[in-house]
């Protein structure tokens, strides 16, 4: 697994994320009105004062290029501005939401994988049998409807009928005091319907792919090897056969990395999830420019670093695609 | 007793046109460290017969449904899952046609020969991983140890073919089955092959199933020879008897036809025509279409093998004496 790849994979990355800055750079310089007006939100009651300091910090009274400089220098400082409405610096305000935000799209997505992957295989070792149906039906259901359909009847489901998880936040307040084991499980209790809520659409592309994966490299010539060799059905389906199913799977949940952090932003705010979906949503409502574009940058950095995983994954799964570049 | 017994086996398929008859009273028998050559043009059910030693018929839409295959007696027809998975790989092996495709492309080699050992004996992981290497070895591959680390897309298709033998006879099986092991090589390639096969056989004393097109491989390797058409044995016998006095004129085509680079594969230069397809099967001589020789006997009533010139045959004008 050659260095120069990774590396090479990780300047394309920050090349990406070059572009995003430009593009949020532009955003502000498109959006209509006083870019200095924009930045400081259009909460009105920005005073003179204020938006001079505003031109002044941003450069605005300089030449286009010479303010994306000073733009890309701030970035590169890890200053995103600040936000007009809690004024407080974005990169704090991100700071304080990205973890929860990163524990609920990984855990979704592995969640999805995982379950959509072991459900795709039964299905595969029958291709006509009741797993298979329900597979397809499942799979169909997940397509069709919005996520947060999901949530909302998962809240009424175990707000009323059921009431086993919590459906609303991220900890117990009546916990705060608890040992660190006893708050970390209560933040898994939390996170079980926002995260099943995300994975469910995506745990039932999973199983729909996986099956039809698996059933093509079950057809394989190496498959019937396996079975002469005299190796049992569970060593042929989970050994020989899903390494080499994993490929579609792999770029998919590459590609679904993205729309999975757009769905948590829907995710966390049906469960008030304190996260960075949060955030941009209610962001969004103030027009607080400085901190959708701080959330724009990290979700942005997400999908890089998942896409470099994905590349990297591809060639632990596949030895063929080693030693390219 | 013979080491490895067809009796009667009987093998359909379900397809859209209904049930087919893939394999019809195949009977076969084999003594251990002999070699059977089973000959005849694609899909006249030679891979089948040998799925069904496997028991890997597809199942559905494939079935055994009548006769017996009886492997030092024990009729592996009624054997459990569990019996046949520990007698596949160590006590009948198979070798297919395909070496690029057969070997799982995200394991090492070494790892696909150990894996076989590990599945039957009870030896240590780098125990069996020794044994890869000493196996890649006695098949000819230089430098084992360390193509033992490669992956399949690494070797050429001959190198695989060796890899897929050694992964076969890891076990020390008593009947090694090898399906064409030599119609997707080279033609250099295929005589190393057949060498290595014979070597081997030696070696291990490995009874030989050998499934091939190629006449020339079977006088040099085969003590006796089956020839199949339409899912039916038509002629057996010794390879001398056979191969000197071919009885069926199928037979006859088929030695005629020496393989040479523009007749190797599936088409007969001798016999015009092609195999029917099962579902069209009446009830005469599969063969009758193509024969030059037809009477309407043949057309009407299934010839049975019957003793001729020292060996058997199913072909009325060859029992009747008017071909
Ligand atoms: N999975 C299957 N479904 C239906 N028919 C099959 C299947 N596999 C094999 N057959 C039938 O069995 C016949 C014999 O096939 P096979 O044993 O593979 O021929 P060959 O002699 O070339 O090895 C074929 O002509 C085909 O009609
Ligand atoms: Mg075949």
């Amino acid at each position: 697994m050659g260095s120069g790849f990774l590396l090479r994979r990780i300047g394309y990355g920050l090349l990406l994320m070059l572009g995003v800055v430009v593009l949020n750079f532009l955003l502000i310089r498109l959006a209509p009105g006083d870019p200095a007006v924009v930045i400081a939100g259009e909460m009105g009651g920005a005073t003179e004062e204020m938006l001079a300091s505003i031109r002044e910090e941003y450069g605005l009274n300089e030449p286009l290029l010479v303010q994306l400089g000073i733009y890309i220098g701030n970035v590169l400082r890890g200053d995103l501005g600040e936000s007009f409405f809690f004024n407080q610096p974005v990169a704090h305000l991100i700071a304080l939401r990205i973890g929860p935000t990163i524990l609920l799209v990984v855990t979704a997505q592995l969640l999805s994988i995982f379950l959509g992957v072991l459900l795709g295989v039964l299905a595969a070792r029958r291709p006509n049998g009741v797993m298979s149906a329900f597979v397809s039906v499942f799979a169909t259901i997940g397509y069709a409807v919005p996520v947060f359909w999901t949530g909302i009847m998962l809240i009424i489901l175990f707000a009323s009928v059921l009431p086993v998880f919590p459906v609303e936040g991220m900890t117990s307040v009546r916990l705060r005091d608890a040992a660190w084991y006893v708050q970390w499980l209560d933040v898994a209790h939390h996170l079980v319907l926002p995260a099943f809520t995300l994975a469910i659409i995506y745990l039932a592309q999973y199983a729909r792919l996986s099956r039809a994966s698996m059933l093509e490299v079950l057809g394989s010539d190496y498959i019937r090897t396996a079975r002469a060799k005299g190796a049992r059905e569970r060593t042929v389906l989970f050994r020989h056969a899903l390494r080499n199913a994993a490929l579609p799977i792999l770029t998919v949940a590459g590609l679904q990395f993205g729309n999975l952090i757009s769905g948590a932003l829907l995710v966390e705010t049906v469960f008030n999830w304190p996260g960075m979906g949060r955030l941009a949503f209610d962001s969004i409502l103030r027009r607080d420019y400085p901190t959708i574009m701080g959330v724009l940058f990290f979700a942005s950095a997400m999908v890089v670093i998942a896409n470099i995983l994905t590349d990297w994954s591809y060639r632990l799964a596949d030895p063929r695609l080693r030693g390219r570049t | 007793m013979s080491l490895l017994e067809i009796d009667q086996l009987k093998v359909t398929f379900d397809t859209r046109y209904g049930q087919v008859t893939a394999l019809d009273s195949v009977s076969l028998a084999m003594d251990a460290g002999e070699t059977l050559a089973v000959v005849g043009e694609s899909g006249c059910g030679k891979s089948i017969t040998a799925l069904s030693v496997m028991g890997l018929i597809p199942q559905p839409p494939g079935k055994i449904a009548g006769g017996a295959i009886r492997l030092a007696g024990e009729d592996l027809t009624r054997a459990s899952e569990a019996r046949l998975r520990a007698m596949r790989g160590a006590e009948v092996a198979m070798i297919f046609q395909e070496p690029m495709t057969s070997l799982n492309p995200v394991f090492t080699v070494g790892d696909q020969i150990a894996e076989a050992i590990l599945l039957h004996q009870d030896v240590p992981r780098d125990r069996a991983w020794k044994d890869a290497v000493a196996l890649l070895e006695r098949v000819g591959i230089p430098a084992a140890a360390a193509r033992a680390q490669d992956y399949p897309h690494q070797l050429s298709g001959g190198m695989r073919q060796r890899v897929m033998i050694a992964m076969a006879v890891s076990c020390r099986p008593r009947v090694l089955i090898a399906d064409e092991p030599t119609t997707a090589l080279d033609v250099t390639v295929q005589a190393q092959i057949f060498d290595l096969l014979n070597e081997i056989q030696r070696d291990f004393g490995a009874a030989i199933l050998l499934i091939t097109h190629d006449m020339g491989a079977v006088s040099e390797m085969a003590d006796r020879v089956a020839v199949m058409y339409a899912g039916r044995v038509i002629e057996t016998g010794t390879a001398d008897s056979v191969l000197d006095a071919p009885q069926h004129p199928y037979t006859r085509g088929l030695i005629g036809c020496i393989p040479s680079l523009d007749t190797a594969g599936d088409g007969l230069a001798e016999i015009p025509g092609v195999v029917p397809p099962l579902h069209l099967l009446g009830a005469g001589c599969a063969f009758a279409e193509r024969c030059l020789h037809v009477r309407d006997t043949c057309r009407d009533t299934k010839p049975r093998l019957t003793e001729k010139a020292g060996h058997h045959v199913a072909c009325f004008g060859a029992q009747e004496g008017w071909l």
